[in-house]
């Protein structure tokens, strides 16, 4: 419109708009041109001659063109409109007092990162109810955590500290900082992207605890993919995850994870031998630092994809962020009473979320992290003698075949002061038999899932009969209840159904809303879908597995009740 | 020098009356341009009598520009600090006042507006024409920014009356640019201005002289960066993008095309809260900041010794 007139009054046509709008715009005062400084020294003949150099009016421009000043006016403001770019300001306000402008720095906001798709669904996943939201952030349980801030924290405060341990080799914070830093301008180098998900396949060693760091640094999502799948698991995982590229080994002792990662993906990293077709872990490490301008993650920021079951045509994905995840760990370790001087040894894998419990408490607390390669009795009885670990990540198993194997030497084990046990049911007689051969240590069960995180525990101090016949009570954040098959609470000391819910809970499973559907009760609960008693202290005792179709399983498929 | 008002008024005494009455409220500077200049530099339906046929007299005046903790903000926080323009407009408007209650002439205060038909760029009148014909500014290589030898940067606004007052000289000098940034041109080819412009919206040339050869201002850039007066329509723009999108039959893009800008700059007219200069530009200049009487410190330094001393 001009002066209050459509285009209709004005007899605008497009065809005029395409004749007369270039000259409208270069005849405006839209550049200006002026030869010295004629108005100043009232120099006619220059003010005349330089009239149209320093714009004219759209009335002059009216006369010239042979139009009317409205029509002028039309038509300059629907050229203006064409080409002038919005939103420009966000460059100025991207100045500071002291920060000028250099063009080589400016990057245009077309120009600018954009999420791929497949990140913006995965981003799409995590909806979380805002009451639960309010409490949560009102509690302090959520906060601004992130791996790559408690990297930093202990690069500055502690910079010579061994962060990670793995037989002779010991790394210290500074130099995992550094080594994280470098492996992420390689993976950046290579096209990893804020939101991309990457899979990771490594056993517990160093390269692991980099690589991990490093795709967090960049703000791409981590999928750990279990040591024992091959080339079927892996594609399966590969194709729901949306994985843009991944970090394995180069080769394994019958099989290359290089190459079956090869045959889905364009973007592998392999550690080891050099393998066609893969990058080399070795040289991406070799990179120069990350840039500190890359914008690091936040903590509403997905994180983890975590697959419960990546072999089945409907996978169970489970996304984390780092609220979530990492609260988890942040309110947990003083729970487990551990510190920046504990030296944590996990003998479960860090594909697993057990192992990245573990992993995590570490970076949060600053704490040694021993590493195990793999699990066998006298490796971890080794690590153990090596490492003196204070702290101990193990399943039960770990510690019947050690023990059967002779492995359970008092003196050996002697510096340890808490062992965690988790991954199946725990027999009583196994946490008492640990605790009268350490009896300087505190052995205690967790419970959880990778739904839940750490969702129960015992702690240091509890009573034998609770450390030994139940799985603890709920860790901060969290909640537990047992319920009937209607989702009403039992009494206390009945069975019923486990049911999980608070801060280290899982939104959803990714890409399968019929799973995520039978996996909540109304009122916003997981069903754990393991049969449990709660005690009136809230200690809650596994009693068994709800092995036929679940009863809120729509898909009808078995229960999964598999402890991280 | 003009002749006398029929009234019999002085029109020397007049105007002493009112640059007196202009710097006890804070103008730093005030002048009168040749009404005869104006009429004949302004565009048709920009001259002084088309908006006041009877118009004798253009003041203009000047206020002091950013304090000097303004200057050092940064850029977002000083462009939002743009309305200390406001300041000069206040003191245009009761001068006008003044005149009419002091000398029975009709007076008006000069809408600084824009015209809500013409555009966003395109001003009732130009402050910046008047102030520089009354010789209280100097067009400089920022995109024809006025400044001052004294007083630097500042902001202008003008009164046009019936009273007829004595006419003052454009300025005898222009003080851009100033020595370093001939220097900094001789060096590299663009003085600090051109340099440090966000948009690049700025170039010119110095010829040996060390004076303006020529000025040259991307309007459009500089206006699409830093004076974009769409900011408002921009905002409701964005909502209504939100709330149509998805809407079959064009949705947003219908509403937010050419055709409709105009729809958007009325909406946003009246609002007050355009978003201003950058001001990278002056916040370099030599001049702008450092002439000599132009830092609001430094120029009170003299009231606040005398204080001490009393």
């Amino acid at each position: 419109m001009a002066g209050g007139m459509d285009r209709a009054q004005l007899g605008v046509t497009e065809a005029m708009l395409a004749a007369y709008g270039e000259e409208v715009f270069r005849m405006s005062h839209n550049v200006q041109l002026r030869e010295g400084d004629p108005v100043r020294r009232l120099d006619w003949a220059e003010i005349e001659r330089q009239r149209e150099g320093m714009g004219l009016s759209d009335a002059q421009i009216a006369d010239r063109l042979g139009l009317t000043r409205k029509q002028v006016m039309f038509i300059r403001n629907s050229e203006e409109s064409k080409r002038f770019r919005t939103g420009q300001q966000a460059y100025l306000l991207e100045l500071g007092g002291s920060h000028r402008f250099r063009p080589e720095r400016t990057v245009r906001l077309e120009a600018r990162f954009r999420y791929s798709a497949a990140a913006l669904e995965l981003r799409a996943a995590f909806r979380f109810d805002p009451a639960q939201v309010k409490h949560f952030v009102g509690n302090g349980w959520w906060r601004d955590d992130t791996l790559t801030k408690w990297l930093a924290r202990h690069e500055v405060t502690r910079p010579e500290a061994p962060a990670l341990v793995h037989g002779a080799t010991t790394v210290t914070w500074k130099l995992l900082a550094e080594r994280v830093a470098r492996f992420a301008e390689g993976l950046r180098r290579a096209g990893i992207a804020r939101g991309e998900v990457v899979s990771l396949q490594l056993p517990n060693v160093p390269e692991f605890v980099i690589a991990y760091l490093a795709i967090c640094r960049l703000g791409a999502v981590v999928s750990t993919v279990h040591m024992p799948y091959r080339e079927a698991e892996i594609g399966t995982q590969v194709r729901h995850s949306r994985a843009v590229a991944a970090v394995c080994l180069a080769q394994a002792k019958n099989w290359s994870p290089a190459a079956a990662f090869l045959s889905c993906l364009k973007t592998v990293v392999a550690l080891g031998p050099a393998v066609p077709g893969a990058l080399s872990f070795a040289e991406l490490e070799a990179s120069p630092p990350l840039d500190r301008a890359v914008p690091a993650p936040v903590a509403a920021d997905p994180f983890l994809l975590l697959y419960t079951s990546g072999t089945t045509a409907a996978p169970k994905a489970v996304p984390h962020n780092y609220h979530t995840m990492l609260s988890n760990a942040r309110l947990s370790a003083p729970e487990h009473r551990l510190g920046p001087e504990d030296r944590i040894l996990s003998a479960a894998p860090y594909a697993h979320l057990f192992g990245l419990y573990a992993l995590h408490i570490a970076l949060w607390t600053g704490a040694a992290q021993l590493l195990l390669a793999e699990f066998t009795p006298p490796d971890l009885a080794a690590a153990v003698a090596a490492g003196a670990p204070t702290a101990l990540w193990t399943a039960p198993a770990h510690i019947a075949a050690s023990r059967a194997m002779g492995f359970l030497d008092r003196n050996a084990w002697s510096s340890l002061r808490l062992a965690i046990m988790s991954g199946s049911a725990c027999p009583p007689e196994l946490v008492r038999d640990l605790a009268a051969r350490l009896p300087a240590c505190a052995v205690t069960q967790l419970w959880g899932m990778t739904e839940t995180q750490a969702a129960l525990y015992s702690r240091p101090g509890d009573a034998p009969e609770v450390a030994e016949q139940s799985a603890g009570r709920s860790s901060p954040g969290n909640e537990a209840r047992v319920a009937d098959l209607n989702d009403q609470i039992v009494p206390a000391g009945e069975e019923g159904e486990l049911q999980i819910r608070g801060s280290a809970l899982f939104p959803g499973f990714y890409d399968n809303a019929e799973a995520t559907q039978a996996a909540f009760t109304a009122d916003g609960w997981y069903r754990a879908g393991d049969l449990a008693r709660m005690d009136a202290a809230g200690n809650v005792s596994i009693t068994g597995r709800l092995k036929d179709a679940h009863p809120h399983d729509h898909q009808g498929t078995a229960s999964r009740s598999v402890m991280i | 020098m003009a002749q006398a008002n029929p009234s019999g008024i002085d029109p020397v005494a007049a105007k002493q009356a009112i640059v007196e009455y202009a710097t006890k409220r804070g103008a730093l500077a005030l002048g009168v341009a040749s009404l005869e200049a104006c009429e004949r530099i302004a565009p048709p339906g920009h001259r002084p009598t088309d908006l006041f046929p009877r118009v004798r007299s253009v003041i203009a005046l000047g206020v002091g520009g950013q304090t000097r903790g303004a200057w050092q903000m940064p850029a977002k926080a000083m462009a939002y600090s743009g309305s200390t323009e406001v300041r000069a407009y206040k003191l245009a408007y009761g001068l006008a006042f003044f005149i009419e209650q002091r000398f029975g002439a009709p007076s008006i205060y000069v809408p600084p507006d824009l015209d809500p038909e013409g555009g966003p760029r395109v001003p009732l009148q130009s402050l910046k024409l008047h102030a520089e014909l009354a010789g209280i500014g100097a067009r400089s290589l920022a995109g024809d920014i006025l400044l001052h030898p004294e007083f630097g940067f500042m902001y202008y606004a003008s009164v046009f009356t019936e009273l007829e007052l004595p006419v003052d000289a454009p300025m005898q000098e222009n003080p851009c640019p100033a020595p370093s940034c001939v220097n900094l041109y001789r060096s590299i080819g663009r003085t600090p201005c051109m340099k440090f412009c966000p948009a690049q919206c700025l170039n010119g040339e110095v010829d040996e002289r060390g004076q303006q050869k020529v000025m040259r201002y991307d309007m459009a850039t500089c206006a699409e960066l830093t004076q974009e007066y769409e900011a408002v329509p921009k905002i409701l723009a964005e909502a209504v993008r939100d709330e149509v999108r998805g809407v079959e039959d064009g949705g947003a893009a219908r509403l937010l095309d050419a055709d409709s800008k105009m729809l958007w700059y009325k909406v946003s007219a009246g609002s007050g809260a355009w978003f201003a200069q950058c001001f990278e530009c002056m916040r370099v200049c030599p001049i702008a900041t450092r002439a000599p009487l132009a830092d609001p410190i430094l120029r009170t330094e003299p009231l606040r010794a005398a204080k001490r001393k009393g």
